[in-house]
């Protein structure tokens, strides 16, 4: 009659699936000491406080659900084990009664005496159905063969529950070694209470963190949906240990029923949403429900909310199951790169649902039950890791391409920059050659016409002979504005010619010794211009006051130096009494404006000795500038 | 007796030109003008031996005289007398068919040496000048139209003399180089001047042949 409650293979299997989520608990060998009770003596409750001995008396099966040997019936009821302690009560071994599940609360006596009573047994009554119960007997209280255990169950009938985990029922309680029951008490209270518990607190803080990040991106409406959906089976779990509701069983039962039409609600409306669909007649529909649920099972009444409820959970968990599917449907339609991974962590969801659903219809062995219990959070949080991964590479993407713009924008605005200066530039050159054109051109017009004819009109030659220098200098200073670079073997040509002539017109032999081949030098047009004047200063002084008859004038280039040397065989610079050579010849202006092209302008002279003017010019300066 | 034309807006310049002129050709019979205008007139009613034409006029310029001039009368020689020294100013000149250029600014004496001279055939050619008229015919070498183009090119020694005025070389110590005459290097010049001209005319013309017009 006592069977091997470690031997059921459904049991085993169910762990293996724990197992292998990686929810290891410790492995119990088998101990043939440990007994399972089969059945019970039951009497319904009389409120002596004692097992009613007197009023009529039933044997039941264990484990016992109140739905198939009582329908309808509420009241508390009391259960009798009779057990032989023969050679346990010699042993100095503690023995401990174990019930895996008594819904809603128990409270226990051994041979009459008191072992365990907690929490409310009249309505609302204590829930402690997840709870496992494991009570010591002590030796004391023992008899050597006929020992009583008895039990009083307070629980309510399937029809006043939405959910059969909450429906009247007692678990075959276990007797044996106190030890052994504990660790497999710890285990099984790990595994229906603990690890719910964590996984339910979980999912509150993933749903509160979803719901954040639903806030700071009120464009992503699927994570305000999920959060809700977090938050909305968070709560769900909770009942599980949370055991005394201070509100009469129909209240709590109505609240914890309305709770699922909105967990649904967010559930379609996270995946439709997620799968970037939206549709208002939908939206409404769902919410309507939230309503028509409560309102339904408020006009069913108390004795009816099991069987509305389960109506509704099945309404519920297809609609559920039919946005899983439209959410595959569209996603692989439009072949986004996490679809399998969402397709399996739906699948797990959806495995979950359907197994809860088939709990609820006692389709399920009750080891199962607690699986959908596991599997459930941890879909969701898979799901949250998932949203939350999203948003941090979309965040990261909006980082990346921020930074991408600000240096796009950066470069442009550089470029822009760049530009304008360009143009600036070109505008300040164009008007820069405009206004020289205008200038050169009064210049020519006016002051040009004015010293010409001061030119030819001045009685005094002293006169037109100053005039006709001025004008001179006007049209190099024309030129100096408004010029192009020369090319140095052109400057030379053009000096040579000016120089040979002059000198030839005044009978002063010349000798004039320059490259003639091609020279890839220019000068600027100032560099051109002042070499000019410099030169014709030169040859002025040798004409007018050296007295000299020869004159050799040699133009070199020398490591990017342009060099010239005047030299004439005249009577020399006077010097003053300073000892410095006269400045009325002209040598400070040839010296400054050699200074000016960053060269350098030597005299050397003595009288008596001639003169030798060595001009000596930097190329690079002038070869590119204009 | 030669008919002179003086082009020349500044009143006391012309007067002192027109001396001046005077001095070189005693005989000459000289008319007078200050704008483009006036001047073309008298062209039109004279027939010239020497215009002696300012460049910037208050009515335009004096190439337009010198254009006529070379048109309408080819056997007078046109002389440009300006204060601009720079080939930019004169070498358009030149191209329409000046004979030479003569700076105002310069002493009498050597204005009228240089007038001499260019009656007895012998025109002046600056390096910047030579430079010009050497880049001119390079690129009048290689035409886009060579059949409707008359070829007109210089001669080697024609290049020779120009190469030489470029480097700064006057024209007595190139006929020296050279071994000819004075006489012989101012034939050259001539010579140079008078092909520019042609050469310039006939672009001109297949210019205005391209765009449709026709000036005769």
């Amino acid at each position: 009659m006592a069977r091997n409650g470690f031997n059921d293979w459904q049991h085993a299997l169910a762990l293996a699936a724990l197992l292998w989520l990686g929810l290891a608990a410790p492995p119990v060998p088998a101990q043939t000491q440990t007994q399972a009770f089969a059945d019970a003596l039951t009497a319904e409750d009389t409120g002596t406080g004692r097992f009613p001995v007197d009023s009529a008396q039933r044997v039941v099966t264990l484990p016992d659900e109140w739905s198939r040997t009582r329908p309808q019936e509420d009241t508390p009821l009391w259960y009798r084990l009779h057990f032989d302690a023969a050679g346990v009560v010699s042993q100095p071994a503690l023995l401990g009664l174990y019930i895996d599940r008594a819904c809603a609360n128990v409270e226990i006596q051994l041979n009459g005496q008191p072992l365990h009573a907690a929490g409310r047994m009249t309505d609302p009554i204590s829930l402690a159905c997840q709870r496992p119960l494991l009570v010591p007997l002590p030796a004391a209280l023992l008899h050597e063969r006929a020992n009583t255990i008895d039990l009083r169950l307070a629980g309510y009938a399937l029809q006043r529950v939405a959910s059969r985990q909450r429906a009247g029922s007692l678990a075959a309680p276990l007797i044996g070694p106190y030890d052994q029951l504990h660790t497999r008490h710890a285990r099984d209270t790990l595994l229906a209470v603990a690890l719910p518990l964590a996984a339910a607190t979980l999912l509150l803080l993933t749903g509160l963190v979803v719901l954040v990040m639903a806030r700071l991106r009120p464009r992503d409406t699927h994570l305000r949906y999920f959060g809700a959906l977090a938050i909305g089976w968070a709560l769900i779990t909770a009942r599980l240990w949370w055991h005394d509701l201070p509100l009469p069983n129909y209240d709590s039962e109505l609240l914890l029923a309305s709770l699922l039409p909105l967990i649904a609600l967010a559930a379609v409306q996270f995946l439709l949403h997620y799968a970037g669909w939206r549709s208002r007649p939908i939206e409404v529909a769902l919410y309507a429900q939230c309503v028509a649920m409560p309102v339904s099972l408020l006009l069913a009444g108390p004795l009816r909310i099991h069987m509305i409820a389960s109506t509704w959970y099945v309404l519920l968990v297809l609609q559920v199951l039919a946005a899983m599917a439209f959410y595959l449907w569209s996603t692989q339609r439009a072949r986004r790169r996490d679809f399998w991974a969402i397709a399996l962590l739906l699948g797990v969801a959806a495995a979950a649902v359907v197994l809860e659903l088939a709990a609820q219809q006692r389709l399920l062995a009750s080891p199962w039950q607690r699986l959908p219990q596991v599997l459930m959070p941890l879909a969701f949080m898979a799901m949250g890791l998932h949203l939350v991964q999203q948003y941090g590479r979309a965040l990261l993407t909006a980082e990346e391409s921020r930074q991408a713009l600000e240096s796009r924008v950066r470069e442009a605005s550089a470029e822009m920059e760049k530009n304008y200066a360009q143009m600036a530039e070109l505008r300040v050159e164009q008007v820069t050659q405009q206004e020289r054109k205008r200038i050169a051109a009064d210049l020519h017009d006016d002051l040009g016409a004015k010293l010409l004819t001061i030119v030819h009109t001045s009685e005094s030659e002293r006169i037109s002979t100053l005039a006709r220098e001025a004008l001179e200098e006007m049209r190099l200073s024309v030129r100096g504005l408004t010029g192009k670079p020369v090319k140095l073997i052109d400057a030379l040509g053009d000096w040579r010619a000016e120089v040979v002539g002059r000198l030839s017109q005044t009978g002063v032999e010349g000798e004039w010794h320059a490259p003639s081949d091609e020279l890839p030098q220019t000068l600027s047009a100032r560099a051109y211009v002042q070499t000019t004047r410099i030169l014709r200063e030169a040859v002025n002084n040798i004409i007018k006051h050296s007295g000299a008859s020869r004159c050799s004038i040699r133009c070199r280039i020398d490591s990017g130096d342009f060099q010239l040397a005047i030299q004439d065989n005249g009577k020399g610079i006077p010097l003053e009494l300073d000892g410095r050579l006269d400045r009325g010849h002209g040598m400070a202006s040839m010296k400054h404006r050699a200074k000016q092209l960053h060269g350098q302008c030597l005299v050397e002279s003595g009288p008596g000795y001639g003169t030798v003017i060595r001009l000596t010019i930097p190329l690079e300066r002038h070869t590119t500038t204009g | 007796m030669k008919t002179i034309l003086l082009l020349e807006d500044l009143p006391e310049i012309r007067a002192w030109l027109k001396t001046l002129v005077m001095e070189v050709f005693p005989d000459g019979q000289i008319s007078e003008a200050a704008r483009v205008h006036d001047a073309l007139e008298l062209v039109s009613a004279i027939k010239f031996d020497l215009a002696l034409c300012d460049l910037g006029l208050p009515d335009g310029s004096g190439v337009a005289v010198v254009e006529r001039l070379r048109e309408t009368q080819s056997e007078c020689q046109s002389v440009v007398v300006t204060i601009h020294d720079d080939d930019e100013h004169l070498f358009p000149a030149l191209q329409a068919g000046a004979f030479g250029y003569i700076l105002k600014e310069q002493p009498r004496q050597l204005i009228t040496e240089q007038l001499q001279r260019m009656s007895q055939g012998e025109p002046p050619l600056s390096p910047s000048i030579a430079r010009r008229v050497i880049a001119y015919f390079a690129a009048q070498s290689k035409p886009q139209q060579p059949d409707l183009m008359p070829h007109v090119s210089l001669t080697e020694r024609e290049s020779e003399v120009l190469l030489r005025v470029a480097k700064g070389f006057t024209l007595p110590e190139i006929g020296v180089q050279l071994g000819l005459s004075r006489h012989t290097i101012a034939d050259y010049v001539k010579q140079i001047y008078r092909k520019l001209n042609v050469s310039s005319r006939a672009e001109a013309a297949l210019e205005a042949q391209r765009l449709g017009l026709f000036r005769r």
